[in-house]
């Protein structure tokens, strides 16, 4: 009989134990109970009421937990997002996380000059490409709020079209409003080749944001109630940084955080149960010298752990969480430590969709060098998350035995074992240098900023993006003519 | 005359209460109203903008002081004449048009009171009408607005259309801000003046007032 097999511990953080996360969940529960919410949407607030929330005089809205509880059955656990031929490339169920890139920055950092200049559409499409052929980048935000569209009322509308031209990977998408929703969805089954193959394999998933403290604007609801119907899988964080929309407090930040999440999840069941739902309430920290929403704080790493945890103590449902950005205004080692940080950190306690990667100035500027760097970052942090394989192959007492009880000159570089586990055994890096120093200074010295610009330069005149059919290409032109 | 070292020191500290009762100890010793808030309220409040602007002060600090300094003032307010206090400018300030978002803005409000203006917040989704109504009310120095959203930017060149078009454009100063706008923007819909974030509104809109 064979040996049973080690299991591999997949190292693995907890931040939460359950008390903690029960806590956190029914002061949400409270808030929802007694403090209630204002919902600006006719239809919504109608749907809400008809299921057993009140309206008290104050005008706001209370909701029962048992709505939540039922909301919480309904919402599935086995939500995924397909690439855009119809593979499914990520299943967000709990043990996978993938990195993806953020949106709407106003900025990025040219690749050519290095100067920090206002966001094109070119900018949309170079991030999609470059992001298309790294290993490590599972999706794709817009990256850019373009100065140069024709029309900024359907600025989502022509970053998704940039998108679809440049990259076959899923999809993060903003929408301003039901309009530009309709006109990307009504895109998107065009590229997967109808409404039924849009549904059955969805390549896109809408990030809306209601507004801390506990406010439901219209268009926000009828975006969240689109998707609903149309089983476009969503998420809906509300902006509940600590100090800024939500209390300084974290316990009291994911409070409120979660019970907005949870008044968008109740909405979004009511409209149609069984539509896909991420969790994630995006609880950052308000800088208290400076007033910006931090991208490189400890404080959003571990709420989003603590997220993580009470997914696995009671939501069930996958989470949204952020990753791979900085405060910094370069890439300097500010920004590869606060990258860093948050990518280990979203894996080690198992977040689902980690988005921003890439982001400098807390979401203000894109890098196309942070995102090479942050897939070299993310491949380090899955080798780690891999553990330690424990068998005869890796215990290698043969190779010990004949190394040690070898020639004098036998050493284990030398040895077959080496040979043939090297590849697997070890972390490969290709943009971390460990070169000799007399090398380096022969290459220029170059520091990581250059060799990632240098990757990324490469990417954009090498890869070549599996393009989209002419039909399907002609007809999203028409549509976004149509605008 | 009351030694309003005290007061100064409470200002700085954000200590309300001993600020309070500072206030009303210089009052009752028949101090001049005016020099309880230009020798002793006045300078606290110098003083947490300069801890603040070295990086020394982080913003709750510097608003509970504003707070103080505001509590002091509603004591004093009975006791002042017309004209005895002089504002460093009126600011009528709002989220514009089909925004919702106000946390921004309302930071720019408090730093702005902290720093010694006078504020009328109109609030969120604020109609490029009701900001002309509300100037042609108040008759402010400066109009300030706020958008979060790329897709409600477009509502500020059209407010400054609707100043000029109820002709009080040149007696304004326009200034923006918000997480798309840029000073190149600013410069495009002819703005006076665009800042990063609160504190370099306070320094703008000095600025553009010609006040210290």
């Amino acid at each position: 009989m064979k040996p049973i097999p080690i299991p591999t511990l997949l190292p693995r953080m907890k931040v939460l134990n359950r008390e903690q996360a029960l806590a956190i969940h029914t002061a949400a529960l409270e808030i929802l109970e007694k403090t209630g919410f204002k919902m600006e949407h006719p239809g919504a607030l109608d749907m809400l009421v008809g299921a057993g929330c009140k309206v008290l005089s104050d005008g706001r809205v209370r909701m029962p937990a048992y709505l939540v509880e039922e909301a919480l059955a309904s919402a599935p656990r086995q939500t995924a997002l397909y690439d855009q031929k119809g593979s499914k490339v990520m299943p967000l169920v709990d043990n996978n996380t993938f990195y993806g890139t953020g949106s709407d920055a106003t900025f990025t950092i040219d690749v050519e000059t290095g100067q920090r200049r206002r966001a094109l559409l070119k900018d949309v499409a170079n991030f999609a490409r470059v992001a298309d052929a790294l290993e490590n980048i599972a999706f794709n935000m817009s990256m850019a709020n373009p100065d140069d569209v024709p029309a900024v009322e359907n600025i989502y509308v022509y970053v998704f079209a940039e998108m679809v031209k440049h990259t076959n990977k899923p999809m993060v998408v903003i929408a301003d409003r039901g309009k530009d929703l309709k006109m990307i969805y009504e895109i998107a089954c065009l590229v997967a080749g109808g409404e039924e193959e849009f549904q059955m394999k969805p390549f896109i998933l809408n990030y809306s944001e209601a507004i801390s403290p506990l406010r439901f604007p219209e268009n926000v609801m009828e975006r969240l109630i689109f998707c609903a119907e149309k089983a476009i899988p969503v998420c809906l964080p509300s902006g509940s940084n600590a100090g800024g929309g939500a209390p300084i407090t974290l316990a009291g930040a994911m409070a409120l955080g979660i019970s907005e999440n949870l008044v968008g999840l109740v909405v979004h069941q009511l409209a149609r149960k069984g539509s896909p739902f991420l969790f994630g309430p995006n609880v950052s920290t308000l800088d208290m010298k400076h007033s910006v929403v931090s991208y490189g704080c400890p404080e959003w790493s571990l709420t989003q752990a603590a997220l993580a945890d009470m997914r696995d103590e009671l939501y069930g449902l996958p989470v949204w969480a952020y990753g791979g950005a900085s405060d910094a205004k370069t890439m300097d080692a500010q920004a590869g430590g606060e990258a860093m940080f948050s990518i280990i950190t979203s894996m080690l306690s198992r977040c689902n969709l980690v988005h921003d990667v890439a982001f400098l100035e807390y979401g203000f500027t894109s890098s196309l060098e942070m995102l090479v760097m942050a897939d070299e970052f993310v491949g380090m942090s899955r080798f780690f998350t891999d553990g330690i394989p424990v068998n005869e192959g890796t215990l290698a007492l043969d190779a010990i035995q004949r190394v040690a009880c070898g020639e004098g000159s036998s050493i284990f570089l030398m040895d077959d074992h080496t040979y043939e586990h090297f590849m697997q055994a070890q972390y490969l890096p290709t943009l971390l240098d460990r070169s000799h120093y007399d090398a380096w200074e022969q290459a220029g010295s170059p520091d990581l900023y250059r060799r990632c610009n240098t990757e990324a330069k490469r990417i954009l005149s090498e890869h070549q993006v599996e393009p989209k059919s002419d039909s399907v290409l002609k007809e999203m032109d028409e549509l976004v003519r149509s605008l | 005359m009351y030694e309003l070292k005290t007061l100064t020191e409470a200002v700085i500290k954000g200590d309300i209460n001993t600020a309070v009762a500072e206030t009303q100890k210089a009052l009752d010793a028949e101090t001049n109203v005016n020099d309880i808030v230009d020798k002793g309220l006045i300078p606290g409040m110098d003083e947490v903008g300069d801890r603040f602007s070295k990086g020394q002060f982080f913003v709750p600090q510097m608003l509970r002081s504003a707070k103080t300094m505001q509590e002091c003032m509603r004591l004093l307010h009975p006791f002042m004449k017309e004209g005895d206090i002089t504002t460093k400018g009126k600011v009528l300030i709002g989220t514009v048009k089909g925004d919702l978002h106000d946390i921004g803005k309302n930071l720019v409000s408090m730093m702005m009171e902290g720093a010694g203006f006078t504020i009328t917040d109109l609030g969120v989704d604020v109609p490029p009408e009701r900001f002309v109504q509300k100037a042609q009310e108040i008759e402010p120095d400066i109009v300030a607005m706020s958008a979060l959203l790329s897709t409600t930017m477009p509502s500020m060149p059209v407010t400054i259309e609707a100043l000029e078009k109820a002709g009080i454009r040149d007696k304004v100063k326009v200034m923006i801000g918000g997480a798309p706008v840029t000073e190149k923007y600013a410069q495009e819909i002819k703005a006076d003046g665009y800042a990063s974030d609160a504190g370099a509104a306070v320094t703008k809109a000095k600025k553009l007032l010609g006040v210290s």
